[in-house]
C-alpha cells in the first residue's frame, strides 16, 4: 500500500469517527405514537398528525429539545383498538422512544392505557373521552378541552335553560362517543331539573331521519340535544330543514360530530344556520393566543399538500399544543424523566396556541374549554366564509363568549 | 399410531416447547404482541377451513363468531371475574351453539346466499351487543387484567402461550376431521351435494357438525382477545376485517388441506404485522389486496396447490 493511499484511508477513518462521535452525542429525541391514517378515524388522525408535525418542524428549527432534534415515530393503527397494543409495545421495546403521544380518539387509546401505566410512561392524550376514568394513570394528560365529563351537555343545556327551556329531547347515535355524551346529558338534565320528554338512540347506519324528527316534534321539547356522527349529522339537519321542529324549540344541536370539518360545513351550507354545536377552536377574536395565527398560516399551506381538512380547527391546533406542553415541560425541567415531566405538567399552567391549559387530578383539563357556538349567516358552497369571524358565534363558556344565543331555533335558522 | 401422526404430534410438541421457551427467555414484549395476532389468525383460518374449505360453504360471518367469543369473555369477567380458561371454554360452548343455530337456519342455502346470510348474522349479533349496556353497549368497555399466573412474568406472554395451545387444538381437530369419514363426507358434499346425498352421505348432519366445530373454534380463538386488548367495543370485536382477512389467508394458503390455512395465516399475518410497522399507510392495505389477486390468479388452489398431489387432493397427512 503506497503512502498516499494510507493517508487517504486515515483521513476517511478520522472523518467517519468524527461523524459517529457527533451522532452519538446528539441522538434525536424520539416521540412515538400510532395515528389512524386509514379507516373511519383517518380524516381526523391525519389532521392531528399534521399539527404535531408542524410543531416538530418548529421546534427543530429552534434547535430541538435539550439541544437534540425531535423525531416522530408514527404507525398507522387503522382506527382499530386491536392494533394499538402491539404498536405501542413496538414503540417501547423496539424503537425505544423517549416519549409517547396517544393516537387520536378514544377507541384506539383505551387499550394502551393499562400498558402505559404498567410501564410507568407519561402519555399525552389526543382527543379521547374519559379513557383514564377506570385506569387512573397519574401520568396521563389529555390535550382535548373537554374538562369534566359532563361539560359538553352542561354548556348546551344551560344555554337552553337560560333561553327558557324546561323540557329536553335527547337523540343519539348508537355508537361509543354519542352514547357516552347522551349518558352525561341525562345526568345534567336531571341536575338542572329539565324534564326529558324524548330519549332515543338510532342505529349508526340510519340514513333517513324524517320519522325520527317527526317523533321529536310530537314530544314538543324546548331543547333538542343531538349526539351524532358525520353522516347522521347531515341527515338530521336535512330532515330538520324539510320538516321543521316547531316554534317551541329554543335550541338544537349540542354534540353533532362532522359539523367541525370544512368539507362537511361547505356541503351543508345554509342548513347549518341556527344550529348550536360543540367545537374546540373557532376563528373568533377570543380564540387567538401567542402563535395561533402563525400556526394556521402554516397549516393552511401544508393541508393542501397533505390532503387533510383545509380548515383544521378541530384537531390540528391541539396536536401542536400537545407538542408545546412537552416542549415547555422538557425545557423547564431539563429532563426526559417521565415522573419529572408528569409532575411539571400536573403542577403548572401551560401556555399554548389554544390558550392556557391546567390539568386536574385525572389528567383532563381543570376547566372545560369545549365551545358551544351558533352558526349564523352561512351561505351555500363556500368554504372560505368559515375562516372569518361571525359565522360561528361562541356562546359558551362565558370567558370565551363572542355573542348571545338567537332563539327560538326557527328564527335563528333565518339569520 | 401412524407415522404421519407421530410426525404431527412431535411437531406440535416442539412448537409448544419453542413458544414456551420464548416466553421464558425473551424480555422484549413486542414479539409476543405481534405473535399473538398471527397465532390468533392461524386458529381462525384453520377453523374457518372446516366449513369454508372442506364443505365449500363460504362463511363471511367469522367476525360474528369472533365477536361472540370476545363478548362471552367480557360477560364472564364482568359478572364473575372468571379466569381465562373458563372464558375460553365458555366461548367455545357459546360458539358451538351459535354454529348449530346458524347451521339449522342457513345450511339449506348454498353459495352466495349462504355467505350473505352469515353476514346478516354478524349484523344481528353486533346490534344486540351494541344495545346491551352490561357489556358496555355502544360505548365499549375497559377491562382490567388479573395478576399473571406463574411461570409467566407478563400477561401477554401467557396469552401468547394460550393462543399457541389453541393453535395446536384447532389444527389437531381439523387434521382429524380431514383424515376421518367426516372429512371425506364433507369433500363429497363440496364436490356435488346431491350426488353425495344419493350415495348415502348424511349431508345435513355433516354440515351441522362442521358449523358447530368451526364456530366453537373461532369463538374460542376470539375469547383471549378481550384480555389482549383490555377493551372491547362492538365495532372492533365484530369488525368485518376479521372475515376478510381469514378468507384471504385460507384462500392464499389453500383450503383442501389443514396446512394451507396455517401457511396463509402465517404469511399474510406476518406481512400485515411487518407492513404496519414499515410502510404504515394506505399502501399496507393495497399490498394485501395485490397479494390476494396475485395468488388467486397464479395459484388458484393456494400455496399448497403449488406442491405435492397429496396436499391438492386433501389426502391423508
Amino acid at each position: 500500500m503506497n503512502r498516499r493511499r494510507v493517508i487517504g484511508w486515515a483521513v476517511a477513518g478520522i472523518a467517519l469517527g468524527l461523524m459517529s462521535v457527533a451522532s452519538a452525542e446528539e441522538p434525536p429525541i424520539k416521540i412515538g405514537m400510532s395515528m389512524p391514517q386509514t379507516g373511519g378515524l383517518a380524516g381526523g388522525g391525519k389532521a392531528s398528525l399534521l399539527g404535531i408535525e408542524i410543531w416538530r418542524d418548529d421546534i427543530n428549527a429552534k434547535g430541538g429539545l435539550l439541544g437534540r432534534k425531535v423525531e416522530l415515530v408514527v404507525y398507522d393503527d387503522k382506527s382499530s383498538a386491536s392494533e394499538t397494543p402491539a404498536l405501542y409495545a413496538k414503540l417501547l421495546d423496539v424503537d425505544k422512544v423517549d416519549l409517547l403521544f396517544a393516537p387520536y380518539a378514544t377507541v384506539p387509546t383505551a387499550p394502551i392505557m393499562p400498558l402505559v401505566k404498567q410501564r410507568g410512561m407519561l402519555l399525552m392524550g389526543n382527543f379521547s373521552f374519559q379513557v383514564n376514568s377506570k385506569v387512573h394513570h397519574d401520568m396521563w394528560f389529555n390535550n382535548a378541552p373537554w374538562g369534566p365529563a359532563d361539560s359538553w351537555a352542561t354548556g348546551f343545556l344551560t344555554l337552553g335553560q337560560k333561553a327558557g327551556g324546561k323540557t329536553v329531547a335527547i337523540l343519539s347515535a348508537d355508537q361509543e362517543f354519542a352514547q357516552n355524551i347522551a349518558t352525561t346529558a341525562r345526568d345534567v338534565a336531571k341536575k338542572l331539573n329539565l324534564q326529558v320528554v324524548f330519549d332515543q338512540a338510532y342505529p349508526p347506519s340510519t340514513a333517513e331521519f324524517s320519522s325520527i324528527i317527526r317523533a321529536v316534534n310530537a314530544a314538543k321539547p324546548d331543547i333538542v340535544f343531538v349526539a351524532s356522527y358525520p353522516p347522521d349529522s347531515a341527515g338530521i339537519l336535512r330532515a330538520v330543514n324539510e320538516i321543521g321542529v316547531g316554534d317551541n324549540v329554543k335550541i338544537l344541536g349540542g354534540a353533532m360530530v362532522g359539523l367541525q370539518f370544512g368539507a362537511v360545513m361547505e356541503n351543508m351550507g345554509s342548513l347549518l344556520n341556527g344550529v348550536v354545536n360543540f367545537n374546540t377552536w373557532l376563528p373568533e377574536p377570543s380564540m387567538y393566543f401567542d402563535g395561533t395565527k402563525a400556526f394556521f398560516e402554516k397549516y393552511s399551506k401544508r393541508a393542501v399538500q397533505a390532503k387533510v381538512d383545509p380548515l383544521g380547527y378541530y384537531l390540528a391546533p391541539y396536536g401542536y399544543a400537545m407538542g408545546q406542553m412537552i416542549e415547555e415541560a422538557v425545557n423547564a425541567t431539563k429532563s426526559l424523566d417521565q415522573k419529572t415531566l408528569a409532575k411539571y405538567l400536573r403542577e403548572n399552567t401551560h401556555k399554548t396556541i389554544v390558550g392556557p391549559i391546567t390539568f386536574a387530578e385525572d389528567g383532563e383539563w381543570k376547566e372545560s374549554a369545549t365551545l358551544e357556538a351558533q352558526f349564523r349567516g352561512v351561505k351555500d358552497k363556500n368554504m372560505d366564509q368559515f375562516r372569518s369571524a361571525g359565522k360561528q358565534v361562541i356562546l359558551f363558556p362565558d370567558r370565551l363568549k363572542t355573542g348571545d344565543l338567537i332563539t327560538p331555533f326557527e328564527d335563528a335558522r333565518n339569520k | 399410531m401412524q407415522r404421519s401422526s407421530i410426525v404431527f404430534w412431535t411437531g406440535a410438541l416442539l412448537f409448544l416447547a419453542v413458544v414456551f421457551a420464548m416466553t421464558q427467555l425473551l424480555r422484549n414484549e413486542y414479539p409476543f404482541f405481534a405473535g399473538y395476532v398471527i397465532l390468533q389468525f392461524v386458529v381462525l383460518s384453520v377453523a374457518w377451513t372446516i366449513l369454508g374449505g372442506y364443505a365449500g360453504y363460504v362463511n363471511f360471518g367469522t367476525n360474528a363468531f369472533f365477536g361472540v367469543g370476545v363478548y362471552t369473555a367480557v360477560l364472564l369477567v364482568q359478572a364473575y371475574k372468571a379466569p381465562l380458561g373458563v372464558q375460553i371454554a365458555a366461548a367455545a360452548v357459546v360458539g358451538s351453539l351459535l354454529g348449530l343455530g346458524v347451521g339449522l337456519l342457513t345450511l339449506r342455502m348454498r353459495g352466495i346466499f349462504f355467505s350473505i346470510a352469515t353476514i346478516a348474522l354478524a349484523i344481528v349479533i353486533e346490534t344486540t351487543v351494541t344495545n346491551w349496556r352490561f357489556v358496555g353497549g355502544a360505548a365499549g368497555i375497559q377491562l382490567q387484567r388479573p395478576p399473571v399466573t406463574a411461570p409467566f412474568d407478563s400477561y401477554v406472554k401467557m396469552l401468547f402461550f394460550v393462543q399457541a395451545l389453541l393453535v395446536v387444538l384447532a389444527v389437531a381437530i381439523t387434521r382429524f376431521i380431514q383424515n376421518s369419514r367426516i372429512g371425506r363426507g364433507l369433500h363429497a358434499l363440496r364436490d356435488d351435494e346431491l350426488a353425495a346425498e344419493c350415495t348415502g352421505v348424511p349431508t345435513l348432519r355433516l354440515k351441522l357438525l362442521a358449523c358447530v366445530i368451526s364456530g366453537a373454534l373461532i369463538s374460542a380463538g376470539g375469547a383471549p382477545a378481550a384480555m389482549y386488548v383490555q377493551y372491547a367495543n362492538p365495532d372492533s370485536a365484530f369488525n368485518l376485517n376479521y372475515s376478510v382477512s381469514v378468507l384471504a389467508m385460507s384462500l392464499i394458503g389453500g383450503t383442501s388441506h389443514w396446512i394451507g390455512p396455517i401457511l396463509g395465516a402465517v404469511l399474510l399475518g406476518t406481512t400485515q404485522q411487518f407492513l404496519t410497522v414499515t410502510i404504515s399507510s394506505e399502501i399496507n392495505v393495497l399490498v394485501l389486496g395485490v397479494m390476494l389477486v396475485v395468488f388467486v390468479v397464479a395459484a388458484p388452489k393456494g400455496i399448497i396447490g403449488l406442491f405435492g398431489k397429496s396436499f391438492r387432493s386433501g389426502g391423508r397427512a
